[in-house]
């Protein structure tokens, strides 16, 4: 199938705002957003989802979800399992078009921008948008060609080295593959290899980073390092993480999204309000373990 | 029955009946055995045959087991008890040294008898030349867009190997300008001896290859020092091979096809990182064990097998008296036939399973097409041969039987093979590291490249090289396309008459039928001809081996 097939099944992009004015735009973004979501926050809008829809077949994913996650800052998304929480993370990026049977509507903007325009390289979005993969998946190549992979495919220059230890170091994993930066990727233990992954994600630099679960397979200490590192990341760049640890989002998330089973975002609001106040006691059931 | 007693203890959990689990597995057993056995038994037959082993001295068989097969065995079993990967290294070494030293005799063939030596250079550099620049180039792909570069790399290939303005001007009527490199190093006054120019080819490739190999696992400085270590061998052996009673062609041929890379496996299974030299013991008692019975038999005066398979047979064509008919023209042709399936099919098939693995939309012309690929794997390879001279004969106006029209005629019939096995491998690449790949921010052609095919390529080279396992044997599409039975010399184009090895055996079985050639040179082309087979599946095997540990 043809990422081109996929911009011609979507709906119309109402009111794309253009690239150009970002700053202007997201304003308004911002403002319409407060009546839906009944949530603002004081930092500029990165991405924003309005009435996003997801069929994946006949069968709906996502109902109408519209939100927008402020830039430099940690968005947790919590919810039951299979409540779509990784189907919206693939709508950012648009790693939907590559499943056939998945068919997405509505708009979302990422920096003003509808990357569901016609005129968006989903290639070009995705070199923007970083994403960890809730299996880790690292390439059947070395450490070292696993974290300069994006360098390579996105013609970015530098000193390769020094990012390969840059990026390691920051995934909380440079000390124990240093030594071996030429073997290969899969021989490590699955919690390496998200950690190798989260590296590998990281070094060319993206705006957002998306990560689905990315602490699902590693130990406490391991854990810690890559919360540590998730807030570090949020200085600069904006993280949107899905987690099914309360505590996790809790502990590191600056706005927490909770969805609930049949693909409906029911609350996203500050951390800290879901987790002491929420508006809907559905929300503060699951919160709390009542249901799940 | 479980037997509970009172106090709740359990004394045992009685017995579950596997009566028809056992007949079935039974079953299956003599099911599997079956068709080894009366396969076994056939080959043995025919082995009998044509090597006679019972016409050998006692005294032969003697020198050979107290040399070769003793202490092999005590050897081989010490090793495999000390270390098992080390055995299985010593193993594949004894194996990789028998099997290049046969692909070694058919590049001997090669080179003495079908490409003259100044030809051969002249289209390696003819072609190194132009790669090595394009090489040169690509490194500067940051600087320079693919558009020139293409058009570069083009320009180069082309005046290289044809020159200005070549055939496109030759078409018009337009005189040479510029000579090719390739015309222009055949038209050089003072030409090198035979071996040298042969030793640069060959043994350059071969060098290449080892220092590539060398590099993989050490660094560019090993690689360098192996690739000139690889070609200063290959120079001796040029300059030693007469000495010895071996001619410099042949002793630089083998030198460089067999013992340089055999040599370098060894020197990385050995020596190398985590190597183990218990492997190189045993490989060595094998080999030398060989070498030291052959030598005694020959001091000592025992005569081994009166086998039909023999030099004579090997290097001589064909003849009227089945005592010194020869399969060596049959052997040429199979392998320049191979050579141009190969050429064919190759990219052919894999294109297609790229294609129709990553790019074809799912529709109802790609279910079509898929439906039709398994049908024509599964067409009568005769059906192949009419249309290979319906087509190409008939049609395009080739003259029939020849290499090329032999060759394509083949490459058709294996080509729905190749493809249904490189998509097979194609699609056992988890889709985890394509959905990596282009979350990465990879286009599908940067996918395919770094990550679907370096996967797959192992896979869909031991596919390939099955299905060539199957072209060889092939006969009735070479009777179609009108190859002739009997050829006395080697193809040296590929547009000459070609015969090939299976050819040859059904025309001595058919057309020569009489006693003698069904007792001695039908079982000696079938064995030669099982053995080229067993050579490649082998290395198929090897492969995907390796592809199964690492993937
Ligand atoms: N490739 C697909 N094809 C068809 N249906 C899919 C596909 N991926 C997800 N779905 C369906 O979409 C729904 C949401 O799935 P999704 O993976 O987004 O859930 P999730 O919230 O990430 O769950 P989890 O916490 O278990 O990862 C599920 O009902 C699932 O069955
Ligand atoms: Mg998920």
């Amino acid at each position: 199938m043809s990422e081109q097939n996929r911009d011609e099944q979507r709906t119309g992009d109402a009111g794309s705002p253009d690239p150009t004015d970002d700053e202007m735009l997201i304003q308004t973004d911002v403002s319409e957003s407060v009546e839906r979501t009944g949530a603002s926050f004081d930092r500029d809008t990165v991405v924003s989802a309005r009435d996003i829809n997801v069929w994946y077949g006949d069968d709906q994913a996502l109902q109408n979800i519209s939100m927008d996650i402020p830039e430099k800052s940690v968005t947790a998304m919590v919810g039951p399992s299979g409540c779509g929480k990784s189907t919206f993370l693939r709508c950012i990026n648009r790693m939907n078009d590559l499943i056939d049977s998945a068919r997405v509507e509505g708009d979302l903007y990422l920096r003003g921008k509808n990357v569901y325009d016609d005129d968006v390289d989903p290639v070009a979005l995705r070199r923007r948008v970083g994403m960890v993969f809730q299996k880790p998946n690292p390439f059947p190549k070395s450490i070292r060609e696993n974290v300069t992979y994006g360098l390579k495919i996105q013609d970015k220059g530098g000193d390769y080295d020094e990012i390969v230890e840059e990026s390691l170091k920051r995934a909380a994993l440079w000390e124990e593959v240093k030594d071996q930066l030429d073997e290969s990727g899969l021989e490590l233990s699955g919690g390496q290899q998200q950690r190798l992954c989260i590296a590998r994600a990281i070094a060319p630099d993206p705006e957002v980073l998306l990560m689905d679960e990315p602490a699902s397979a590693l130990d406490p200490v391991a854990t810690s390092q890559i919360e540590d590192l998730i807030e570090e990341l949020a200085q600069e760049y904006t993280v949107v993480i899905v987690t099914h640890n309360m505590q996790q989002a809790a502990r590191i998330s600056d706005q927490t999204a909770v969805f609930l089973t049949g693909g409906e975002l029911v609350e996203f609001d500050d951390t800290q309000k879901i987790f002491e106040n929420p508006e809907s006691q559905r929300v503060e059931d699951y919160i709390t373990g009542k249901f799940g | 029955m479980a037997t509970t007693s009172d106090s709740g203890e359990i004394e045992g959990f009685g017995q579950v009946s596997r009566t028809v689990g056992t007949v079935f597995r039974y079953l299956l057993l003599a099911a599997t055995m079956f068709g080894i056995v009366m396969l076994g038994v056939l080959l043995l037959y025919v082995a009998n045959d044509a090597i006679r082993p019972l016409t050998a001295d006692p005294g032969w068989y003697l020198v050979f087991l107290l040399a070769l097969v003793v202490p092999s065995a005590a050897v081989g079993w010490t090793v495999r008890r000390r270390d098992s990967e080390a055995f299985n290294f010593g193993t594949l070494l004894v194996g990789m040294l028998v099997v290049s030293l046969m692909f070694s005799g058919g590049v001997a063939l090669l080179v003495i008898d079908v490409v003259p030596p100044l030809v051969a250079l002249a289209y390696a550099i003819g072609i190194a030349v132009p790669v090595g620049l394009s090489v040169l180039l690509t490194g500067q792909a940051h600087r320079i867009s693919f558009t020139p570069r293409l058009a570069a790399t083009t320009a180069l290939f082309y005046l290289s190997l044809f020159g200005l303005p070549g055939p496109v001007g030759g078409a018009l009527g337009v005189p040479q300008v510029v000579p090719s490199l390739v015309g222009a190093i055949q038209s050089i006054p003072v030409i090198p001896v035979d071996w040298m120019m042969i030793a640069a080819v060959v043994g350059g490739g071969s060098a290449a290859a080892v220092g590539a190999y060398a590099a993989g696992i050490g660094d560019r400085t090993t690689g360098l020092y192996a690739a000139t270590a690889a070609f200063a061998a290959t120079l001796v052996a040029g300059a030693l091979g007469p000495a010895v009673g071996l001619g410099a062609v042949p002793a630089v041929v083998v030198t460089a096809v067999a013992f340089v890379p055999t040599g370098a496996y060894a020197w990385r299974g050995g020596f190398a990182e985590e190597g183990s030299p218990l492997g190189l013991v045993f490989a060595a008692t094998v080999v030398g064990g060989a070498l030291v019975g052959a030598l005694a038999v020959d001091a000592l005066g025992f005569a081994g097998p009166a086998s039909w398979v023999d030099w004579g047979f090997l290097t001589s064509a064909h003849s009227g008296t089945a005592e010194n008919a020869g399969l060596y023209p049959a052997i040429g042709g199979s392998i320049l036939l191979m050579a141009t399936v190969a050429a064919l099919s190759f990219p052919l098939g894999v294109g297609a399973a790229v294609y129709l693995e990553e790019y074809a939309p799912d529709n109802a012309l790609t279910r079509f097409v898929d439906v039709n690929i398994s049908n024509l794997a599964g067409v009568p390879s005769v059906v192949y041969g009419l249309l290979g001279l319906g087509v190409f004969v008939t049609y395009l106006g080739q003259s029939a039987g020849t290499v090329l029209v032999g060759g394509a005629t083949l490459a058709l019939l294996i080509l729905p093979i190749v493809i249904i096995s490189s998509r097979e491998a194609i699609r056992s690449v988890p889709s985890d590291m394509r959905q990596a790949s282009y979350g990465m921010g990879a286009t599908r052609w940067q996918t395919v490249k770094n990550v679907v095919l370096p996967e797959a390529f192992p896979g869909i080279l031991t596919g390939t090289i099955l299905a060539l396992g199957r072209a060889i044997g092939e006969t009735a599409p070479l009777i179609m396309i009108g190859a002739p039975n009997v050829v006395f010399n080697l193809p040296d184009t590929l547009g000459s008459k070609v015969s090939a090895m299976p050819l040859q055996v059904y025309a001595w079985s058919g057309l020569f039928a009489s006693e003698d050639f069904y007792t001695k040179a039908v079982p000696a082309g079938v064995v030669v001809l099982l053995a080229v087979l067993l050579a490649m599946n082998s290395v198929a095997i090897v492969l995907r081996n390796k592809f199964e540990r690492t993937g």
